[in-house]
């Protein structure tokens, strides 16, 4: 067969002058999209523009699903109708099966009840899908335009300081919806150096899109501070990592394709195939998280995990030991682990850490399973990662609080 | 599905990235590749088939590469993939806005001895962008079926599925011998500048 093979150099040769033959070009006119293709790239106009995209994304999103459909509907809908008549009409309060199914008798709200069929429906359904619903169409939007690559461009300078190139904000902005595919998605970088730091990075520091959501309604005012530090985060561990880590970080060009009016069939197709996505794989796994987690209350291993691990959460993360409960959940679902977080009394500045440390610690039980398909070795290395970033971020973040005056 | 155990053979999508493989896969087979304008968007591969003529076909939406020779992970995919399938029918997706790059591919799959048949797609862009690429003379000058598509508007894919059987190896020496004989200049270039999307006609 070798003998079949010609070189590089006689390949383009050929390709020349196969092209040559078949291929006529018109005049060029420049048309509009050429011009909003040049403008979105050049850094002058390009990172404006940026700003503009991500902040409309994000006050979408906070408006869309935290204050419409949220706090508009389902809050009214679970707390004031769902939960009071649940409350109502299941017997015997003191009861085990009152307490996996409906939670707290006294509560008066669907965060803070936490049984199966209070916090679990609402949580799932009250709050996350529409989240990822309005999350996941915006984000089809932005992959279908085309602006993800210009992006890409604009922000490969910086991620370059980091060990990175600018190609690892796709996964990244992935991420944001869903860790599960944007750790597939790091397979698009060049180096295996790449590859481990950008999925080390993102199962580390980006919140998916379920977590986003419950943080809006669990800390609404403090979710800037949240995002601030995992973004901090992010960054100065990069470093760290990209100093540590042997390995290149070459330059690759950026394939930026032509922007497109995003098809709607193929729009509604990705939106219901990733909402059904959720509502099979995840609602299943929010609601058998809960009955896990208050069967492990009471059977006292989460008493004995928070007293256990009291002088490392109290005295090192700052936070109160109960926070123990919740990341124990946080490995099932994460979202579920930030309600949980609601029915803990702390102040302002333990709740951001707690939602940090929620966010930090270990990557949903789905994203453990995709990292180890993209090899064990590497999963073990982030995991040892993972574990000193916890307890040097966690003790930092409380630093910073005391500094502050705030912890 | 009866018709099952009959005949079924492979395929392989096999292009550059972004150039509309995913798309085009889903109008083949109707199914569910995630469908993105960036390069890079499938990382693994997906399967699904379709059958005509009694023929039914598996198909592989195999990640995009720039050549066999990998650069990152989703193309080490790729190029795995094709390792394994070495009978497959490999159909080659072309972005007719920028042949140069493809048709590069196109050759080292074509030396590699698979029997191949290419899709010139997104020939409406080609067209919107004044660019015409004449399907004819590829097939002429590679000696394998080229239908034109556009996997957007649907145009072309019937005619693509119903290539699929003809699909052929061919080698770089005919290939340098098609180029040495010139055609009759006014068919092959000057003359086909303007019909646009008339490919799959071919001269089979």
């Amino acid at each position: 067969m070798a003998g079949n093979f010609i070189s590089e150099d006689e390949r383009w040769d050929l390709v020349d002058r196969v092209s040559g033959c078949i291929v006529t070009y018109g005049i060029y006119r420049q048309s509009l999209r050429d011009v909003i293709g040049e403008l979105t790239v050049v850094p002058l106009t390009g990172v404006p523009v940026a700003m503009a995209v991500l902040y409309a994304f994000w006050s979408i999103f906070g408006s869309f699903a935290g204050a419409l459909m949220t706090d508009g509907f389902m809050v009214k809908l679970f707390d004031n109708y769902w939960l009071p008549w649940l409350q109502s009409v299941w017997p015997d309060p003191d009861g085990w099966l009152y307490f996996l199914f409906v939670g707290d008798p006294t509560a008066d709200n669907c965060f803070e009840a936490f049984g199966m069929l209070t916090s679990g429906l609402f949580v799932s359904l009250g709050v996350v899908l529409w989240a990822v619903l309005i999350f996941y169409l915006m984000m089809t939007l932005l992959e279908d335009s085309g602006y993800l690559p210009r992006l890409a461009v604009l922000v490969d300078t910086l991620l370059h300081k980091i060990g990175l190139h600018g190609y690892a904000i796709v996964p990244a902005i992935l991420g944001l919806g869903c860790n599960v595919p944007a750790v597939t998605a790091t397979r698009i970088l060049e180096t295996r150096k790449q590859r481990f730091m950008m999925m080390t990075l993102l199962a580390i520091f980006i919140p998916c899109g379920a977590q986003l959501g419950v943080m809006l309604e669990v800390i609404p005012d403090s979710v800037g501070w949240v995002m601030l530090y995992l973004i901090a985060g992010f960054a100065i561990f990069g470093i760290v990592l990209d100093k540590i880590i042997p390995g290149k970080n070459p330059e690759i060009l950026i394939d930026v394709p032509a922007y497109h009016i995003p098809d709607w069939n193929n729009v509604g197709k990705k939106l219901w195939m990733r909402t059904r996505g959720f509502l099979k794989e995840a609602v299943p796994f929010v609601m058998l998280g809960v009955l896990l987690v208050n069967l492990l209350y009471l059977g006292g291993v989460i008493q004995a995990i928070s007293n256990f691990f009291e002088p490392l959460f109290v005295y090192w993360f700052g936070v109160p030991k109960e926070t123990a409960g919740p990341l124990v959940a946080a490995f099932l679902r994460k979202d579920l682990a930030i309600a949980q977080l609601s029915a803990i009394p702390m102040t302002a500045y333990q709740m951001i850490t707690s939602v940090v440390l929620i966010s930090i610690y270990f990557p949903c039980v789905a994203t453990f399973v995709v990292m180890l398909k993209e090899g064990w070795k590497q999963l073990l290395a982030s995991v040892a990662v993972l574990i000193c970033v916890v307890l040097v971020y966690g003790g930092l973040i409380h630093a910073i609080g005391i500094l502050l005056g705030v912890a | 599905m009866a018709e099952k155990s009959k005949q079924t053979k492979k395929i392989l999508m096999v292009g550059n990235p972004n150039v509309g493989k995913s798309a085009l896969f889903n109008r083949l087979t109707g199914g569910e590749a995630i469908v993105s304008n960036y390069p890079g968007t499938t990382v693994d591969f997906t399967r699904g088939e379709f059958a005509v003529g009694g023929i039914f076909y598996e198909v592989t939406d195999v990640p995009g590469t720039y050549s066999l020779e990998p650069r990152d992970g989703a193309e080490e995919v790729a190029v795995s993939i094709l390792h394994k399938e070495k009978d497959a029918i490999v159909l080659i997706v072309l972005d007719a806005t920028r042949v140069e790059r493809g048709l590069y591919l196109a050759l080292e799959v074509v030396e590699r001895g698979y029997s191949a048949i290419i899709a010139l797609n997104m020939i409406d862009e080609a067209h919107d962008k004044e660019i015409s690429v004449s399907a004819s003379e590829l097939q002429r000058l590679l000696g394998v079926p080229v239908v034109a598509t556009s996997a957007i508007s649907g145009e072309g894919i019937k005619d693509l599925a119903r290539m699929t059987a003809k699909a052929c190896k061919t080698d770089i020496a005919r290939i340098n011998a098609a180029l040495e004989e010139k055609p009759d200049e006014s068919v092959s270039t000057g003359g086909c500048g303007g019909c646009m999307g008339c490919g799959g006609c071919g001269g089979c």
